[in-house]
């Protein structure tokens, strides 16, 4: 039987799958990250309906319960995610920056054009 | 030697047409930086710097930081066949009058980079004091090099000291970078002393700006 807690993730895990798909039809994601990320959601609710295939692999590495196999997993794909749009963020910053840097230069302009 | 003086210059339109004029007498080769600034400085700098030949006027569309103006200026200067540049404020702390002093030493060729060094012990706030002297400790500690004011934003610099040093630092944390890179690429330096006054205990570095120089002072140990 599925408790409240495994619905709220299947909700959540759908709403994240249309959310996905709304930014590939605006082609803010391209083809392989789409089907990235709805295999992330489509595993989540596979092993949120049926718990016990990872239970397995949860005892293998000293995990009592798959829900808590579960919070450490989201926790690593966080952290991963973000160390990524922080490293994303920094190339777009220093490219900002060398382009303003750059363009500035060329229009640099002295006391009898300006 | 031909030298220029570089002047980043973001949101200052109370001081700058002051600081500008104060420039009037010492006929030295101008690349203005405006990093963006959201107020008048812009205007101000145009009508100030019309039919002056010697002022050069660069514009970043957005502020990026003290760091990349500086940067700017200094590409731009050497682009335009200049040797050696001399940053200095735009609140008008620094003297004008000073700039000799750094003339003097950069055509010995004796040295890439001068730093002006200001005498702390005088109207410089308490807290700035502080956080300056003991920045100082932290890099003699950790790169063998003392320089008695790390934040100085008054100092000279040569064409080929400047591609070596390879800046980073977009923010205030440069003037800490060229102290570091100078210990570790063995630059030849000095200081002497300057001028200084001070206007705005607002402006200039913050308290976070601190703790993210402090951070990028380990980094640049492990990284460099």
């Amino acid at each position: 039987m599925i408790i409240g807690l495994q619905l709220l993730a299947i909700v959540f895990a759908l709403i994240m799958i249309y959310f996905a798909y709304l930014h590939f039809m605006r082609g803010e994601l391209s083809k392989s990250e789409i089907i990235s990320w709805w295999g992330i959601w489509v595993v989540t609710i596979v092993i949120t309906i049926f718990p016990d295939l990872l239970s397995g692999f949860a005892k293998t590495i000293s995990i009592n319960r798959v829900f808590d196999l579960m919070v450490v997993g989201g926790f690593i794909l966080v952290i991963v995610l973000s160390y990524k749009a922080y490293i994303g963020t920094k190339k777009l910053e220093h490219k900002i920056n060398e382009f303003i840097r750059k363009e500035s230069i060329k229009d640099t302009r002295n006391g009898r054009k300006s | 030697m031909k030298i220029a003086i570089v002047l980043p210059v973001y949101n200052e339109e109370k001081k700058i047409d002051e600081v500008l004029s104060a420039f009037e007498k010492i006929k030295f080769p101008i690349f203005l930086v405006n990093d963006g600034s959201t107020d008048n400085t812009l205007q101000i700098i145009r009508k100030h710097i019309q039919n002056k030949k010697n002022i050069s006027l660069i514009s970043h569309r957005i502020n990026l930081g003290k760091g990349s103006a500086m940067r700017t200026g200094a590409e731009a200067a050497f682009k335009s066949s200049f040797e050696s540049v001399i940053f200095m404020d735009s609140d008008g702390q620094h003297d004008p009058n000073d700039l000799a002093k750094f003339v003097e030493k950069l055509t010995t060729g004796s040295y890439d980079i001068v730093l002006g060094s200001r005498n702390l012990d005088h109207g410089v706030p308490l807290i700035r004091f502080l956080g300056n002297k003991l920045a100082s400790v932290l890099i003699s500690i950790l790169y063998g090099i003392y320089v008695s004011d790390i934040l100085s934003g008054f100092r000279a610099i040569t064409k080929e000291g400047f591609n070596k040093l390879k800046l980073e630092s977009a923010g205030y944390g440069v003037e800490t970078e060229i102290i570091v890179k100078i210990a570790k690429y063995k630059l030849r330096s000095c200081e002497i002393p300057v001028r200084t006054i001070y206007h705005d205990n607002n402006k200039g570095v913050t308290i976070l700006d601190s703790i993210g120089i402090l951070l990028d002072v380990f980094r640049w140990k492990i990284y460099l």
